[in-house]
């Protein structure tokens, strides 16, 4: 009996320190706090080369941190960068830690419930299988049973896995499954178009390709707060401008990305 | 839980050993304070172990040298070129170490207290505490941690901002505080009963009594395991990257994403390696120093 005593107590304990200790609620009108700040926070990746990524001096470049640049211009704000990697992006929008995220999210249903993501979208990229080209794989189907290389957090491994049979190997870096796909440990690596688009220049890669149809074409979305809509209407805007103006078709070619169709076809349906 | 009444083997000792309560004498065994003074966390640092890191680390660097395509510049250039920026993140890790240690070993202090508390409800309240955090994984305390605790506080007008790091230092300051905590216990309960019967006929409270006789005795008992947490818990920094701080392994992982070059995971994972080895393993000599030399007393 006292045993028990103590444990509700201890529970009622550990209940208080969580009740108070809950964050503050976030802002609901980021416009507004942001001019008054002086300052927009933007979480971006520093892992995803050439969208985002870490130069020697340890600053972040790369295409999503122009756009970021970009925002912050538009509002003529000062901007703070704040790395953030997948298991943590949207929490840390949700909790006030950053104002707008911009860091490779490929929009999803479950995603918009927990935060809001303005539309038009600002990128597209889709899944393929990079392979060397003598593999011989022709189709998803061939995957069945193969050791495929994958990255941690993709969504499509799950596809991969289970609707074509693949045997996931999977990695928490890009770098570290090109590695085993280099070493012959699987026969293909299953990732995004858009960085494999950025490799195929390298002579080492140029007897491997995307040997397959890309699928699950998925747009990319910049995150605001869910509750926020004013600023997600703002951000609306500022997404149809990049398509109008072409900025982001610029960007491309400055970060030296192949050009995507899904652009070409925003900036005809913008104009 | 109650006990079953005592045997009588149990009520000679006490009445030999006397003094203290029933209640005291029935805790568990104090912990064995690394019998010969070898912790988990001494073995691994030898020096051994160190050579064959550097002969690893070095090998691995002749051979990506030559795997490396003619055009491509050289993975030592890489390493050279990077090694900044990987010490910034190396620092962020022996910052966490250094303030989980002061925090966990502050707060382990005063658990420990409450363990051998003549309060029975603060013993039993403290006794769940520290099973909990001693059992619960690092790395959930860590996410429970992260993802708990706000990233600003405000105080009044005033917002006092609370970065990342500071909270991994807390996540993993809650496992060291519940084994500092069972470390001082121990050492309490290894000295003799005897003493604190003593110190009463003479008149010291019961604080006096921890704080002027029975402490001072157990720092040296203390400081061995104290040093191998220590060294564990350097080890155990890294865990923050998967919370997204940017202590050295993110940084890592950053490099050779901005690199995108598969022959320089091997050199840098190992180079990484050895600057923990560089670190700990002073840190571990001087442990085994100082266990073999209280160890003769």
């Amino acid at each position: 009996m006292k045993m028990v005593r103590e444990w509700l107590r201890f529970f009622a304990i550990a209940a208080l320190t969580l009740a108070f200790g809950a964050p503050a609620a976030a802002q609901s009108d980021t416009l507004a706090s942001v001019k008054q700040k002086g300052k927009i926070v933007v979480g971006v990746k520093a892992d995803y080369k050439p969208f985002g990524y870490t130069d020697p001096s340890g600053k972040i470049v790369g295409l999503e941190i122009d756009l970021a640049n970009d925002v912050a211009k538009r509002m003529g704000v000062q901007i703070e960068l704040v790395p953030v990697i997948a298991a943590n992006r949207m929490e840390f929008l949700k909790q006030g830690r950053i104002d707008l995220m911009i860091a490779t999210m490929a929009y999803k249903p479950d995603r918009a419930e927990v935060v809001g993501i303005p539309q038009p979208f600002y990128y597209a990229g889709a899944a393929n299988v990079f392979a060397k080209k003598s593999s011989g794989l022709k189709a998803w189907a061939d995957l069945k049973g193969k050791p495929i290389c994958a990255i941690q957090g993709a969504y499509y491994n799950r596809r991969t896995g289970e609707e074509f049979g693949a045997n996931l190997v999977v990695f928490k870096g890009v770098t570290e499954a090109m590695a085993a796909l280099e070493a012959g440990n699987c026969v293909g690596t299953v990732f995004d178009t858009t960085y494999f688009a950025g490799i195929m220049s390298d002579p080492k890669w140029a007897d491997y390709a995307m040997v397959l149809p890309s699928i699950d074409p998925e747009p990319w979305g910049v995150g605001v707060r869910k509750e926020d809509t004013k600023f997600a209407a703002y951000m609306s805007d500022v997404i149809k401008d990049w398509h109008k103006t072409g900025y982001i078709l610029e960007l491309e070619k400055k970060w030296g990305i192949p050009q995507s169709p899904f652009l070409v076809e925003q900036q005809a349906k913008n104009k | 839980m109650r006990a079953t009444p005592p045997s009588p083997a149990a009520l000679i000792c006490q009445m030999r050993r006397g003094g203290l309560s029933q209640r005291e004498r029935r805790q568990n065994q104090p912990l064995s304070l690394g019998k010969r003074g070898r912790g988990e966390g001494a073995a691994l640092f030898s020096t051994r172990t160190g050579v064959a890191l550097a002969i690893v680390f070095v090998a691995s660097i002749a051979v990506a040298q030559i795997r490396t395509q003619p055009a491509s510049a050289s993975v030592l250039e890489l390493l050279v070129k990077w090694t900044p920026l990987l010490a910034t993140g190396f620092l962020f890790n022996l910052l966490i170490s250094f303030f989980a240690m002061v925090v966990g070993t502050a707060s382990g202090l005063l658990l420990a207290f409450a363990r051998i508390s003549p309060r029975r409800s603060l013993r039993g309240t403290s006794w769940i505490v520290v099973q909990f955090f001693r059992n619960a994984p690092w790395l959930v305390l860590l996410f429970f941690v992260m993802y708990l605790l706000p990233f600003q506080f405000r105080l009044g007008s005033v917002t006092i901002p609370f970065p990342d790091w500071i909270k991994a230092t807390l996540g993993l300051a809650l496992p060291i505080m519940a084994n500092v905590a069972e470390i001082v216990r121990g050492a309490v309960q290894s000295i003799p009963t005897a003493q604190w019967d003593a110190a009463r006929s003479l008149a010291f409270s019961r604080r006096q009594t921890l704080w002027k006789i029975i402490l001072p005795q157990c720092v040296k008992r203390m400081l061995p395991p104290w040093m191998n947490w220590y060294a564990i818990l350097t080890m155990a920094t890294t865990l923050a990257s998967i919370v997204g701080v940017s202590e050295v392994m993110t940084i890592t992982l950053r490099i050779t994403n901005a690199e995108g070059r598969t022959d320089l995971l091997i050199p840098i994972y190992s180079y990484v390696l050895l600057w923990f080895f560089l670190y700990c393993y002073p840190i571990s000599r001087w442990t085994r120093r100082l266990e073999a030399r209280y160890g003769q007393r």
